[in-house]
């Protein structure tokens, strides 16, 4: 997913980047702070960098993500400039888009938040260790490492808001797919259509059936669409009426619908819950409701004489 | 032919046909309605077919409009037919519990003529 995908996803303009920051509680001072802290930065990249790498590959399952010598030096320079932006004395919506990016080449890697926040944890103290010994003041390496910890915490929830949007993206692109799966309409023949239904039926699902139908029966020019309820487990007041609502609609449109599939359970849970689906064409085989959708489109089936291969052949031995 | 309103009125053999392309807004809608009645009575029209393909959206005031014209038409001898709904339409129609009971249906303009004559001819059939 592209960079304009999370920005959106996560409502990331000016706004609420200033709200963000409010939150964080990170003020120009901090801001000026860091940027004061950059010569400090410079000096120490490659060390605290190099430190993190001992952490990453001393582990024997955090090295894995690390196979390529390739890679490793591509990521150690994206660390260290990762670690100066922290000293950039900036923390504006280009800021967080750069931050964005190293988020989403995390997550595009497969690296898991855990060694993201263990390697973070690990990388706040190697830079404390060095502010200690760099600032000698008590006064001043305090209020070093409280701007260091907001625009880190700062950092962190982008991190962890990409990886969230990303699970959720992709949560979305499966419901889709379950969505599609769900509303299976096939053409049977010229103006006929089926939909045969399985598993459950709930309010959600109903809707977009609904949806899917009408659709289908504009697009194809259907004049029948059986919908056949032989996999539906349970029919309730509930269904029932969805379903009547289907046909209602499919109606608006000039079309027709025949429900088959009523097994003896449906038939009496229907009448003994007092629901009037007498609008409704019902079947109980689908054979019987394709019968009737050929009628309401002018056709017919009939039987012919059947030309059984061997009758066939003895016939032409005897002639 | 009517020459009122922006909705004309085509008339074909003993059918009337009127393609709704507008936005019927409240004015327009009654106008035509007055339009289509006028029309049958002039005419003697057997048959109604209006075409509501143009129309991405129907709120509850035009739907009764629709539904009235063709009851009335109904009640005026003339086989009356809704075609070309749109999905979006039907759907919303139904979830606001708007069934345009006593109004035929019909997928388009073809299926809406094909259907008034074989009406037409069936009442012909009963009378012999």
């Amino acid at each position: 997913m592209p960079l304009q995908y999370y920005m959106e996803k996560l409502y990331l303009d000016e706004a609420e980047v200033e709200s963000r920051r409010h939150f964080f509680e990170i003020t120009a001072d901090d801001l000026t702070r860091l940027a004061g802290l950059h010569s400090f930065a410079e000096k120490h990249t490659d060390d605290i960098v190099e430190d993190l790498y001992r952490l990453i590959l001393g582990h024997p399952e955090a090295k894995k993500q690390f196979t390529e010598h390739a890679t490793l030096v591509r990521v150690k320079q994206a660390q260290r400039d990762y670690f100066l932006g922290l000293f950039s004395g900036r923390c504006d919506l280009a800021y967080v888009q750069d931050r964005l990016r190293i988020g989403i080449a995390h997550e595009r890697v497969g690296v898991p938040p855990k060694w993201y926040l263990g390697a973070y944890a690990r990388y706040l103290r190697s830079i404390f260790d060095r502010i200690a010994v760099e600032l000698p003041d008590a006064a001043q390496a305090r209020a070093a490492y409280q701007s260091i910890e907001k625009l880190v915490a700062f950092d962190t929830a982008l991190a962890m808001d990409t990886y969230i949007a990303a699970q959720l993206g992709a949560l979305e692109r499966h419901q889709a797919a379950i969505r599609e799966l769900s509303t299976p309409i096939i053409r049977l023949y010229q103006q006929v259509l089926l939909l045969p239904l399985i598993g459950t039926i709930d309010t959600h699902r109903a809707d977009q059936l609904m949806e899917a139908v009408l659709l289908k029966v504009v697009e194809e020019q259907a004049h029948v669409i059986i919908i056949d309820i032989a996999g539906v487990p349970l029919v309730d007041t509930k269904v029932a009426d969805h379903l009547l609502k289907t046909t209602e609609a499919v109606r608006l449109l000039g079309a027709q619908t025949i429900l088959s599939g009523i097994s003896p359970i449906i038939a009496k849970t229907i009448v003994n819950l007092g629901m009037n689906i007498s609008a409704m064409h019902t079947k109980s085989r689908l054979a019987e409701a394709l019968e009737l959708a050929f009628e309401i489109i002018g056709k017919r089936v009939t039987s012919i004489a059947k030309n059984h291969p061997a009758a066939a052949a003895e016939a032409t031995e005897k002639s | 032919m009517s020459a009122h309103g922006s909705i004309p009125v085509l008339r074909i053999g003993s059918t009337l046909l009127a393609s709704i392309q507008v936005e019927l807004r409240d004015t327009i809608a009654d106008a035509f309605q007055e339009d289509i009645l006028q029309t049958i009575a002039k005419t003697g029209a057997t048959g109604l077919v209006i075409d509501i393909t143009g129309l991405e959206m129907v709120d509850s005031y035009v739907a009764r409009v629709l539904t009235n014209t063709g009851r009335m038409a109904t009640l005026m001898g003339t086989h009356a037919v809704v075609v070309g709904m749109q999905p979006v339409v039907a759907a919303t129609l139904v979830r606001m519990g708007f069934r345009m009971e006593g109004v035929l249906t019909a997928l388009n303009v073809d299926a809406g003529l094909a259907l008034v004559s074989e009406l037409i001819a069936r009442r012909h059939g009963a009378g012999q």
